[in-house]
């Protein structure tokens, strides 16, 4: 049977050992929160700030999603705003183009079924999900093609789905967007 | 220890342990919810309320600014699959006396050879949309224009109904032995076009997508061609227009003679 000095003794080292893995825990959830919080700043995974809502049954009708609509089109405060749908199986506009070096706004949802929107070489990888639009702030660094496939399968044809993005110097997408006022590349 | 009780404010551990988890669920919810929203300028904010709603995601309707009208009708149709698939005698019956007026290019039993659609056994969503396609001129043909245009909307529901009462008859160039050009059964991926079968109804069926077996080749081949040069632009947001520019001549002529020898 343990003496009463003994006793003392044990729980003095089980509240120091207890004391330090509390500690332990908090730096570990203190630094996840403050990693999220990094990562959100600075957009490494780009999650969406707002829920926006679409019909995708009447995409067509009206709103921003007509057909006249779709393509890339430069605002007055500089920066670009691209619209486009993806449907089975195929985006409209089949061809996009940017410019390099400018803050590029995608705003785009689907006219079916969830397809995905991902373009090659950049970090854009997010999901159409219809009834809802998804708006992705993107600045591409160099002019170049990218291919845009659909990246979530949406169907039978999901294979042949997938769009282009044509990454344009910054002066010729201006000269462009002088002449007309939604851009695409479709031949 | 044992005369005191763990969950108390008494006990020193319960209290710092449950005041740290408040504190960093009260710092978290206003880094996630106030702060992190107010630091993207390009979600314009209206302030710290509208900053919490949206981090919280409350759906709201997408802001309507002026989107740049087309210069050329488009399609009103909204398609959704169940669209017409109810039968209903009462329709069929009058959309059989309305369909003696299309007998003479369609054919007395929906089938002709006049190079004008079959017909006989089409979806119901199909005939109706592009009846209404012609009458809102979406669809322009010097023929059907004027027909369509005389139209009500039950007229038109009517005739569909009858149309796909019929039962589809093959055609006189029937060959059901003849093999499936790869871009019917496969597509071509690389070319942005998926199978044909995927939405006309060999492999799947897409609402809105004709069934095209036993169709006329010159008349699937004149529309492919229609849809490739924008001639035709009623297919709604460029779906029909994304793949016919894609296609090569000869996948055009190869796809309008296999449809044509199909059931």
């Amino acid at each position: 049977m343990a003496s009463e000095t003994d006793h003392s003794l044990g729980e003095a080292v089980a509240a120091r050992v207890e004391r330090r893995w509390a500690t332990l825990s908090i730096i570990i959830v203190g630094l996840l929160v403050g990693m999220a919080a990094y990562i959100g700043i600075h957009q490494a995974t780009m999650p969406q700030g707002r829920v926006e809502t679409a019909d995708p049954k009447t995409l067509h009708l009206s709103g921003e999603f007509i057909e006249s609509n779709l393509g890339s089109e430069m605002q007055a405060d500089g920066s670009v705003t691209v619209r486009a749908i993806g449907q089975q199986y195929s985006f409209t506009p089949q061809c996009i183009v940017v410019p390099a070096e400018m803050p590029i706004t995608f705003r785009a949802t689907s006219a079916d079924v969830v397809h995905g929107f991902l373009i090659e070489g950049t970090n854009v990888n997010t999901m159409l999900v219809p009834g809802y639009v998804t708006d992705l702030p993107v600045r591409f660094k160099a002019a170049g093609d990218h291919v845009m496939p659909c990246q979530e399968f949406c169907g039978i044809g999901h294979q042949g789905m997938w769009g282009k993005v044509k990454v344009i110097d910054k002066a010729a997408f201006r000269d462009l967007a002088a002449a007309k006022r939604r851009l695409t590349c479709v031949d | 220890m044992s005369d005191q009780p763990l969950f108390s404010v008494r006990n020193p551990w319960f209290r710092t342990s449950v005041g740290i988890t408040v504190v960093i669920a009260v710092l978290s919810a206003i880094a996630g919810l106030i702060w992190l929203p107010l630091a993207q300028p390009n979600l314009k904010l209206a302030g710290v309320w509208d900053a919490i709603c949206s981090a919280a995601g409350v759906p709201r309707a997408a802001l309507q600014e002026a989107a740049v009208k087309p210069d050329f009708k488009t399609s009103n149709v909204v398609m959704t699959s169940e669209m017409l698939t109810k039968v209903n005698q009462v329709s069929i019956g009058r959309g059989a006396t309305l369909a003696q007026r299309c007998a003479i290019c369609h054919g007395p039993q929906g089938v002709s050879d006049a190079h004008s659609p079959n017909l006989a056994g089409q979806f119901a969503a199909v005939t109706y949309k592009e009846l209404n396609d012609f009458k809102t001129s979406a669809r322009v043909n010097v023929v059907m224009s004027p027909f369509a245009a005389a139209m009500s909307d039950q007229d038109m529901k009517d005739v569909a109904a009858y149309y796909a009462y019929l039962p589809r008859v093959p055609s006189n160039n029937l060959d059901t032995r003849r093999p499936a050009p790869a871009v019917v059964v496969t597509g071509a991926p690389m070319r942005n076009i998926p199978p044909c079968g995927s939405c006309h109804g060999d492999i799947d069926n897409k609402a809105g997508s004709p069934w095209l077996g036993g169709q006329s080749a010159v008349y699937i081949k004149a529309q492919l061609e229609a849809f490739a040069s924008g001639a035709r632009r009623n297919d709604i947001s460029q779906q029909m227009r994304n793949i016919a520019r894609q296609m090569t001549p000869e996948e055009i002529d190869q796809v309008a003679h296999y449809y044509e020898a199909q059931p």
